[in-house]
């Protein structure tokens, strides 16, 4: 009797090993896998008689019968990760695409480079302790000349340099020479002034703006061009902080090993005063003007120019976009391309 | 200033390197922007003098020239007549090269071989003369090598002056610095002995605050001639152009001294008298340049006997001008304010050499200096004697006595230097210095430096002598941390989100046309129409201050348009200039209260055209309102501002249907649309193109606010659609709220997904579709929640916009 079942089993494995090695494909396997391993094989054939074995021979014959599912699974496993591999390889072929077809960016706009450069140079103040201030466009003579001890007869106020406006209300003023008294400020420095009227020393502010001349706009002018401005005024201070403050501002753009010179030069508003040089592109390159204080215009922002000092520099942000960006012409700055703008 | 050094080099031995001249100057405060060889590269022109001179049979213009450079003779042929036998001049033999450009070789011309040619001033680079050759000075040395003779190789410094130093616009005052920087020796001349009368033309100074000195004195005899070779090398070199003997020593004697000098024909002044006095109505003068001027009042003049023959400090006349035939010299050296003469150029528009440096000051005591040198001058050149001549100086001018603090100088300086140590570097620029008391000194400034009157002058060149790259540097501790305001963080935020979210940003001139603001067609009350004029605009487009980013904006995208440009999408921060009111008020005018414009800030959005571009797999998407109303959202957000109301408008300049006005609790916040078409087309700009203008000041006066965080339920929320049908004419943003107000308070989300109409809904209807999310943090919600908040919305759209759900 265990003999029959034997050999019944004996060859049920041997035709169902054969049948699903060799399934061509996952249906013929599955097909397989239920004739030879499925409710009516014969291997389940063998195993329902098992109940009428006695104990012995069901125990032995039992096993073998697990013995050989176990290899059948075994077997139908391995055909089935070769036929899925197999299938894979040829579904996922055709679900290529050409990963060097233009990427899909989202649309994306650029702020101005002068913004995108004042703000980086802001960045850098910011870090160092300055608060940012900002003053109106539209200046009174007094701010714009008188209290930056700018002398009455300077040529910087003439028609020629300074861009007037008249008055916004009635009661118009204007000068012999056409001036009305409201310059667009041809500076930022006017904010030295408002800034000290505003708030008592220690004082350390930092004032970007926009600033006019009266001038044709070419490759290098434009006559509406961008400053940033700094003010420290307190007790103490001298043309070493000068020196050091704009030595460390001026390495944080350019460089820890930046070269760098002070100048001597000459500003109504400042003595001593002075430029900034870096070493660009083989040669020296102005970065800004600046100088400590004046007396008088410590005493014009209500300041006692025996109990503080201090200092002030003037920077063109333009020029820095400049360099920044590798733009030769200004006028790329206020024509507003927009592939000049998404260039940078 | 142009500085020829071997000039310079004859007041002070300068460093041998020409880099370390330059370092020294720039780092003393003169700036040098160029090192210049203007004259350099001229080898193998000799000396030769004039043998034959014939003309060549068959040409017009050419001779031929026998030479000799005193060893052999050369036959050279040339173009020019205006020399004679017996006349030195240039040869440039074969091999020689002029100014590094030109190589001079042997040349067949009408059967004759040139040897070379005859070298004109302009080709020497000493001069513009092109008509002829240079003929040089009888006594030039016989073969000697040009180049080497007249010192062409010599460099030139070009110096940028600071308008305190006037100083530096004389070789003598740079000298000076030169000693004082490198502690060499000076070697500068003095005035010598002041004339003492003799023959005298009298001067008159009737106006003695303006005209502080004249130095008048008379030369006899000249015979005005070409200056010799070497000096108007120099002055070519130095900028100016060489005219005759007596002119060149008056602009010899003005760039050694900085003193300007002038002389007249005394033949031909009036009298002959001199009056320094203001002219009268109706008084004209030509000058030197030919020009008729008419005089104003606050002009200084210089006058004879018949009326002015001179624009004090600034130009002399014409009738008086030195000519061939001047014999008879009057030099006037004088002494002018700055104010005067500054007003004076201005006024004439006519800046020269002379005014140039009276408009830094030029010292009193410099004038007998400048005369002594001009006349010595005219006499060697041209062969005059001083006949005589007085030094009118009514009233001497007090030099300033000034007390330095030099413990104040040290603190200011950061400098650690002593009295001793200060007072010795005032004194290497000829400070008269004395102790007062251990730490105050008490200086006189030389007379040359009128341009230290203060403390803080001292203190500036006690640096500067000292040397900048000797300060030590320190970086002092703020004591607070830096910061932009709220509202610069705001609007920087705004800046960023809207880049991000495509728009490019664009900085035109803050100047538009007065006619702009008609084309926007604005109501006749409306503040934008009252724009600020500029006094001297640069031109007729940009004539007032902008009262709207609009225009700017606009030509923005029409000047793109026209480079084929055609998508665009910009924005804009920027200040608005306009008449102030409480809202928008105007900055602090200062002591004397000026009323300054407001400059509120506004944000401006212009699109036209693709705001997606297409690629290979979609189309591109034209830009519209909700691009604009999008851009708006996205700046909302970013600033955790509430939602905005957001009404239609039919406002100028906006398309009547197609436009919104923005209110944010209740603040009118500004206007997005798309253009009028009437004034897209008064702008130049294509159909539907889309403006925006918020006013920004109220949107981030409270910088970016802090948003507040939503917790979100952990249990599964409840999704369901409802459809609204409702009258065509209710806006969706009112539909909207009502559905959120029936859904109530569980409500997390509600998205508009269709929109539809049909025949089904009826003449005049639209269905508008939701999607509701409902969660409850506490609560598992059931299929009975959805059923109730069903009903509340219906509810709520029959009452609040009279619709109805589709079911």
């Amino acid at each position: 009797m265990t003999t029959d079942h034997r050999a019944t089993l004996s060859a049920a494995r041997s035709e169902a090993l054969g049948a699903l090695r060799a399934a061509p494909d996952l249906d013929a396997l599955d097909a397989a896998r239920s004739a030879y391993m499925g409710k009516r094989s014969a291997l389940t054939g063998v195993q329902r008689q098992l109940g009428g074995l006695d104990a012995d021979a069901r125990r032995a014959l039992g096993r073998e019968v697990n013995a050989v599912r176990a290899e059948l699974s075994a077997a139908e496993a391995t055909r089935r990760a070769e036929l899925e591999s197999r299938r894979d390889s040829v579904v996922l072929a055709t679900d290529a695409i050409d990963v060097t077809l233009p990427p899909r960016v989202p649309a994306r706009g650029r702020l101005h480079p002068i913004v995108e450069t004042t703000e980086a140079m802001l960045d850098i103040l910011v870090g160092l302790g300055y608060r940012v201030a900002e003053g109106p466009e539209v200046e009174t003579d007094w701010f714009n000349f008188d209290a930056l001890n700018t002398p009455p007869d300077h040529p910087a106020r003439s028609l020629q340099d300074t861009i007037y406006v008249r008055h916004p209300g009635a009661g118009n003023r204007t000068d012999e020479d056409g001036s009305t008294g409201l310059p667009l400020r041809t500076s930022t420095s006017p904010m030295q002034i408002r800034a000290m009227l505003r708030q008592e020393p220690p004082l350390f502010v930092a004032v970007p703006g926009r600033v006019f001349r009266a001038d044709t706009a070419d490759a290098t002018h434009l006559p509406m061009f961008h400053q940033i401005e700094g003010l420290a005024v307190a007790p103490g201070l001298s043309f070493a902080d000068l020196k050091g403050s704009l030595f460390v501002a001026a390495r944080a753009l350019l460089g820890e090993d930046a070269r760098l010179r002070l100048r001597p030069h000459f500003f109504p508003f400042t003595e001593p005063s002075c430029e900034l040089d870096a070493w660009y592109g083989g040669r020296w390159m102005e970065l800004l003007g600046a100088g400590m204080v004046h007396p008088n215009v410590l005493v014009a922002g209500g300041y006692d120019p025996d109990e503080v000092s201090g200092f002030a520099w003037g920077m063109g942000t333009d020029r820095m976009a400049m360099v920044r960006h590798g733009v030769t012409d200004l006028r790329l700055f206020v024509e507003n391309d927009v592939r000049f703008l998404a260039s940078v | 200033m142009r500085v020829p050094v071997s000039w310079l080099s004859e007041y002070v031995d300068v460093p041998e390197s020409l880099d370390d001249l330059a370092d020294v100057l720039t780092l003393g405060g003169h700036e040098v922007e160029a090192v210049e060889r203007p004259t350099g590269g001229t080898s193998g022109v000799r000396v030769a003098e004039v043998i034959d001179v014939a003309r060549i049979a068959g040409s017009d213009k050419l001779h031929l020239v026998h030479v000799t450079d005193g060893e052999a003779t050369h036959e050279i042929v040339c173009g020019a007549s205006n020399y004679a036998p017996g006349d030195k001049v240039a040869a440039a033999l074969p091999g020689a090269t002029l100014r590094g450009q030109l190589e001079i070789g042997r040349r067949q011309l009408f059967g004759h071989t040139s040897n070379g040619m005859l070298a004109s001033a302009k080709e020497l680079g000493v001069g513009d003369d092109h008509a002829g050759i240079w003929v040089l000075d009888h006594d030039a040395p016989l073969g000697a090598d040009v180049a080497e003779w007249l010192d062409l190789d010599d460099a030139v410094l070009v110096l940028e002056v600071t308008p305190d130093r006037g100083y530096a616009l004389s070789l003598h005052g740079l000298a000076r610095d030169l000693a004082a920087l490198t502690g060499v020796d000076l070697r500068l001349p003095d005035a010598g002995a002041l004339p003492t009368g003799g023959d005298v033309v009298p001067v008159t100074i009737s106006d003695p605050d303006r005209c502080r000195r004249f130095d008048a004195r008379v030369i006899r005899g000249v015979h005005v001639s070409p200056s010799p070779a070497w000096l108007q090398r120099r002055l070519v070199a130095a900028g100016m152009r060489p005219v005759s003997n007596v002119v060149d020593a008056t602009n010899a004697a003005l760039l050694e001294t900085g003193n300007p000098v002038h002389a007249y024909d005394l033949a031909l002044l009036a009298g002959p008298a001199i009056e320094v006095r203001t002219a009268m109505a109706g008084e004209s003068l030509q000058t030197l340049d030919g020009v008729e001027r008419a005089l104003d009042s606050d002009d200084l003049l210089i006058c004879d006997a018949g009326g002015p023959v001179a624009l004090a400090g600034v130009m002399g006349g014409a009738a008086t001008e030195i000519g061939h035939g001047t014999t008879d010299v009057l030099l006037e050296v004088a002494n002018f304010t700055s104010r005067t003469v500054l007003r004076t150029a201005r006024r004439h528009q006519l800046h020269t050499e002379g005014s140039k440096r009276w408009e830094r000051q030029v010292p009193p005591e410099a004038a007998p200096v400048a005369a002594t040198r001009c006349a010595g001058l005219i006499a060697e050149l041209a062969g005059g004697v001083v006949t005589g001549g007085a030094d009118h100086f009514p009233t001497p001018v007090e030099r300033p006595v000034i007390r330095l603090r030099t413990d104040r100088a040290r603190a200011r300086l950061g400098l650690d230097l002593d009295a001793t140590a200060q007072g010795a570097l005032l004194e290497s620029i000829s400070c008269d210095v004395a102790p007062e008391t251990a730490d105050l000194l008490v200086v006189t400034p030389p007379a040359y430096r009128p341009d230290l009157v203060a403390e803080v002058d001292l203190q500036e060149e006690i640096v500067r002598l000292h040397g900048f790259d000797r300060v030590p540097a320190r970086v002092p501790s703020t004591g607070q941390v830096g910061g932009r305001s709220p509202a610069h963080e705001a609007r920087r935020a705004v800046r960023r989100v809207l880049a991000g979210g495509g728009w490019m940003e664009a900085m035109p001139y803050p100047f538009i046309a007065e006619s702009d603001v008609d084309l926007l067609g604005l109501p006749s009350g409306d503040r934008r129409n009252r724009t600020i004029a500029l006094v001297n605009p640069l031109s007729k487009q940009e004539a007032v201050l902008r009262t709207t980013l609009l225009p700017g904006l606009l030509r923005v995208v029409r000047r793109n348009v026209n480079r084929q440009l055609h998508d665009v999408a910009v924005f804009e921060v920027g200040h608005v200039f306009l008449p102030p009111t409480r809202d928008e008020p105007a900055a602090d005018g200062g002591p004397d209260g000026t009323l300054l414009p407001a400059e509120p800030q506004r944000l401006g959005l212009v699109a036209t055209g693709a705001f997606e571009a297409g690629r290979h797999d979609r189309p591109g998407r034209a830009s519209d309102v909700y691009d604009l109303l999008g851009a708006c959202e996205l700046v909302r957000e970013v600033l955790g501002l509430p939602a905005f109301e957001v009404a239609a408008t039919d406002e100028a300049p906006l398309h009547p249907g197609r436009a919104a006005r923005l209110r944010l609790d209740g603040v009118d916040i500004g206007v997005v649309g798309e253009l009028h078409p009437r004034v897209a087309g008064a702008f130049e700009v294509p159909a539907r193109t889309l403006v925006g203008e918020l006013r920004l000041d109220p949107l981030i006066a409270d910088g970016i606010r802090p948003r507040q965080a939503v917790v979100p339920s952990t249990l599964p929320p409840v999704g369901f659609d409802v459809a609204v049908v409702v009258d065509e004419s209710v806006p969706a943003a009112d539909v909207e709220a009502a559905v959120r107000a029936g859904a109530g308070r569980r409500l997390t989300s509600c998205t508009l997904f269709d929109e539809f109409r049909g025949d089904q809904l009826g003449e005049g209807r639209k269905s508008l579709a939701y999607r509701l999310r409902l969660s409850d943090p506490e609560t598992q919600l059931r299929d009975t929640d959805e059923a109730v908040a069903i009903e509340a919305v219906a509810r709520a759209v029959a009452e609040r916009v009279g619709g109805r759900l589709r079911r």
